[in-house]
């Protein structure tokens, strides 16, 4: 007979961790035994440096997601906001002032994605699609397709501070031993949190939720679910314009193609993280483990010395992998919640 | 009373169907209105105009004399209009307390009071007696427990007027008492109430008004003490139906299906035997293991232990592909989900199970299917204009005899029905109760799994009862009523225990 008792409340927490969190962890410890200096305080640096671009824009593709959408214009979006925010550096503009206009632009293309899925209703697999062409295509034009570099003017001290550490601890002469924080990775725990805490704490994730369950249901409950999913795509483009920003800075200059095949691995990772792409399920925690494991495979591969285009495959294989790892949970938390 | 509501003259188009014709209709304060009709009659559009999902194209609602403008979801809510839907319209992945609150949330300015809203959820879910965390993920809720969520949803709205759109349909007995008794405290509170269903016998129970629809206009709105079932039933269908089950109990033949001390995840020990010839009934509460049971005898669930015998022969390990080459058809509760493709037109639904013998060498040939479709189109009476007509077109009781079709043309001469009538208004249910007298007539056995207890009774030869995952007891349809059925479903497993051993 059914009873008043709800029967998840005694469950094991372990159980409710993002699958990705035991991915990470898997091949961390894989990776650590296998690839020779892969456990050394520089390596694990350069990892994290270099995974918060794909963490930030993780974080976006698994709000988009949630809601039951897909943002396949991120790559193009970074890419054309690097190459404004370079642009208008290059004509001397303030900095503020240049990540202000890269921000807006990534916010406008969310805009305009946002308003293509709910007011037209074309699909956001066909809608994101076409802007990621439009924008890699402003990014090319505007470039003229070569990287854009800019004089250090007055201002070039906020991108030093910027670019530089914030902890440096060095363990010995070789470039391996030094540990170091770099402020971007400041920046993007920063960013994450504030998107974390919007997310919690905020209408913004009990939304994200209900609209990727069931918009019908959300538009039922008085949410205005057009507004909200334009929102959430236009977070989604101003993240991707963060992201930017810190490709930017890292490279000290900006490259037309650096967002090239990111949404790819963004959607990776949000998969990894346990999002599942019809919506309704998944979290923000999950993607940014899925971005993680993502570097620990590519920074392994590269340290054996396998060719980078190789790391596309595994890559691929990891998404596959990710997919399958999501339905065997699905099944075994149905099989718990049977016994019970 | 006072009245709260009122429809005036309401009509409603949709491209091709007249949805709405001059309905009006009038709600008090502190009343159950009970709307019936078959699918279609337009009860669901008319209470869409009232959640402001749809917009009438004529007449006026009017809520406490005033008239209602521009109604839309976010309006009707702060007019404290609320609905239950029979779909579910909660989000499984958000706690209780985030679901009550869903689109109401109490906030300190942007962010989330998330203290005071458990308080008030824990608050809201004692005074109706659901004992369940607010912080609970709703995922792992009952369905019971997920339904009393979205009455409590209503209640902390402050709701002047509930829709409740047949809330019972996937409720248990003990469960639909619960509800009836949030109703009555409803109704002193002086809350309006329009209620829908196709369980007829609840509306006596419950009701003040009834108003019956049809063809999307109002038939008669009466008293219901001033109602009995015939005229109300006259009233859905148009004519009078003289009588609701048919059956014409026959001279029983071989066992066609056993099911031999068949345990499981959910059950134990469970024996069944269906002969050609009759219509087993196999009762129970909701959750009492009855449709895994059957499911886990055609293959589609595992089974730990057990047998199961088709015509006296042995089938290893049951599978859906060995079952149904050896005779026996399924036809799943969840017809839209599991029973059609409801994109594909009644030809295609009809013959998918049979195309290997009927186009030998994979070459598929159209007009011996047409033809044989056809002829079962008509022998079943399924009424369409052409069997090229998509099945999503097709209504519930219509829908159920595609699939049915589906299986005569493969020959099939065993059938279990999971709930064959769930959501399939009067005038259909009386012909698919018509069509499986028949097909018993024509020498089939069928296992009928029903919650709907006159059903069961109405057309069983015998009736087994199941309770909490064990066989509790069997009756011919001589010995049973109501009141032992009930008893035996409610009955504890160590009485089931005893009276297991003689059944």
């Amino acid at each position: 007979m059914s009873t008043a008792k709800g029967n998840g409340q005694g469950r094991l927490c372990l159980l409710d961790l993002p699958n990705s969190v035991f991915a990470f962890l898997l091949v961390f410890i894989l990776a650590s035994v296998l690839a020779p200096h892969f456990f050394s305080p520089g390596n694990l640096s350069t990892l994290l440096l270099q995974a918060s671009i794909l963490i930030i824009l993780s974080i976006a593709m698994s709000l988009v997601v949630i809601s039951g959408g897909i943002d396949l214009s991120m790559g193009g979006v970074l890419s054309m906001c690097g190459v404004i925010m370079a642009l208008c550096l290059r004509s001397g503009m303030h900095v503020l002032a240049a990540i202000l206009v890269g921000v807006v632009s990534g916010a406008m293309f969310g805009l305009l994605n946002g308003l293509c899925v709910t007011c037209m209703k074309v699909p956001p697999f066909i809608a994101t699609f076409g802007s990621m062409g439009i924008a890699q295509s402003i990014a090319n034009t505007l470039s003229g397709k070569r990287t854009i570099y800019w004089e250090g003017g007055s201002h070039s001290a906020i991108l030093d501070f910027l670019g530089g550490n914030v902890i440096r601890v060095q363990f010995g002469i070789e470039a391996s031993t030094i540990f170091y924080v770099p402020f971007l990775v400041v920046l993007t725990a920063v960013v994450v949190g504030i998107v974390i805490f919007l997310f919690k704490r905020t209408v913004l994730g009990a939304y994200t939720y209900a609209i990727g369950e069931n918009e019908e249901i959300a538009r039922l409950c008085g949410i205005a679910t057009r507004t909200w999913t334009v929102l959430l795509y236009i977070i989604s483009g101003m993240l991707a314009s963060l992201a930017a920003l810190l490709v930017l800075i890292r490279t000290n200059s900006m490259q037309p193609t650096s967002g090239e095949w990111l949404e790819f691995q963004a959607v990776v990772a949000a998969v990894l993280g346990g999002n599942a792409l019809e919506g309704g399920k998944g979290s923000l925690y999950g993607a940014i483990f899925g971005a993680l494991t993502l570097y620990v495979v590519r920074s392994a591969l590269s340290l054996k010395g396998i060719d980078t285009s190789a790391t596309m495959v595994v890559i691929g294989g990891v998404l596959v992998v990710g997919m399958m790892l999501n339905e065997l949970a699905a099944r075994h938390e149905k099989k718990l919640l049977g016994k019970m | 009373m006072t009245k709260i509501l009122e429809f005036q003259h309401i009509s409603k188009s949709f491209p091709g169907v007249k949805a709405l014709d001059d309905v009006s209709v009038d709600l008090n304060a502190g009343e159950v209105h009970v709307i019936v009709g078959e699918n279609g009659a337009g009860k669901s559009t008319l209470m869409k105009l009232l959640s402001g999902a749809y917009t009438a194209d004529g007449g006026q609602m009017l809520l406490e004399g005033k008239p209602i403008l521009h109604n839309n979801p976010q309006l009707s809510e702060q007019l404290g209009i609320a609905m239950i839907y029979q779909e579910l319209t909660i989000v499984p992945e958000l706690s209780v307390a985030n679901n009550i609150f869903l689109g109401h949330e109490i906030r300190w300015g942007i962010f989330l009071d998330r203290k005071s809203m458990e308080a008030r959820t824990e608050e809201l879910l004692t005074s109706i007696g659901v004992n369940v965390s607010p912080r609970t993920l709703v995922k792992n809720l009952s369905i019971a427990n997920q339904q009393m969520i979205e009455i409590i949803k209503a209640l902390s709205k402050n709701a002047k007027i509930i829709v409740f759109d047949e809330p019972t349909s996937s409720l248990t007995n003990t469960e639909i008492g619960e509800l009836f008794r949030i109703i009555a405290a409803l109704k002193a509170k002086g809350v309006g109430m329009f209620y829908i269903s196709h369980r007829l016998e609840e509306i006596f129970e419950i009701g003040d008004r009834v108003t019956i629809m049809r063809d999307g206009r109002k038939i008669t709105t009466s008293n219901i003490a001033n109602s009995t079932l015939d005229q109300i039933v006259e009233g859905i269908a148009g004519r009078r139906i003289d009588k609701v089950y048919t059956r014409t109990y026959l001279e029983k033949g071989d066992v066609a299906l056993a099911i031999n001390n068949l345990c499981g995840e959910r059950f134990k020990n469970i024996n069944i035997e269906v002969r050609a010839g009759e219509i087993v009934g196999l009762a129970g509460l909701v959750g009492s293991g009855r449709s895994e049971v059957a499911r886990a005898a055609y293959g589609i669930d595992p089974y730990s232990q057990g047998e199961v015998f088709v015509k006296g022969e042995k089938i290893p390990k049951a599978t859906p592909q060995r079952m149904s080459a050896k005779g026996v058809a399924f036809l799943p509760e969840n017809r839209k989900r599991e029973g059609l493709a409801l994109s594909l037109p009644i030809r295609e639904n009809a013959v998918v199970s049979a195309l290997q013998w009927l186009n030998p060498g994979g070459v598929i040939r159209r007009h011996k299917e047409r033809k044989l479709v056809q002829s079962f189109v008509d022998s079943l009476g399924i009424s369409t204009p052409t069997i090229e007509k998509l099945t999503n077109f097709l209504s519930g009781g219509t829908q159920q005899k595609v699939v049915l079709a589906k299986w005569l043309v493969t020959q099939a001469h065993t059938f279990i029905f999971d709930e064959p009538t769930r959501g399939i208004d009067v005038g259909s249910k009386t012909s698919i109760y018509s069509l499986m007298d028949e097909l018993v007539g024509r020498g089939a056995g069928i296992l009928m799994i029903s919650s709907e207890l006159p059903e069961v009774l109405g057309m069983s030869d015998r009736i087994y009862i199941m309770a909490q995952g064990r066989i509790a007891g069997e009756l011919t349809k001589d010995e049973a009523d109501q009141m032992k059925i009930i008893q035996l479903a409610f009955s504890q497993s160590e009485t089931t225990g005893e009276k297991g051993g003689a059944a």
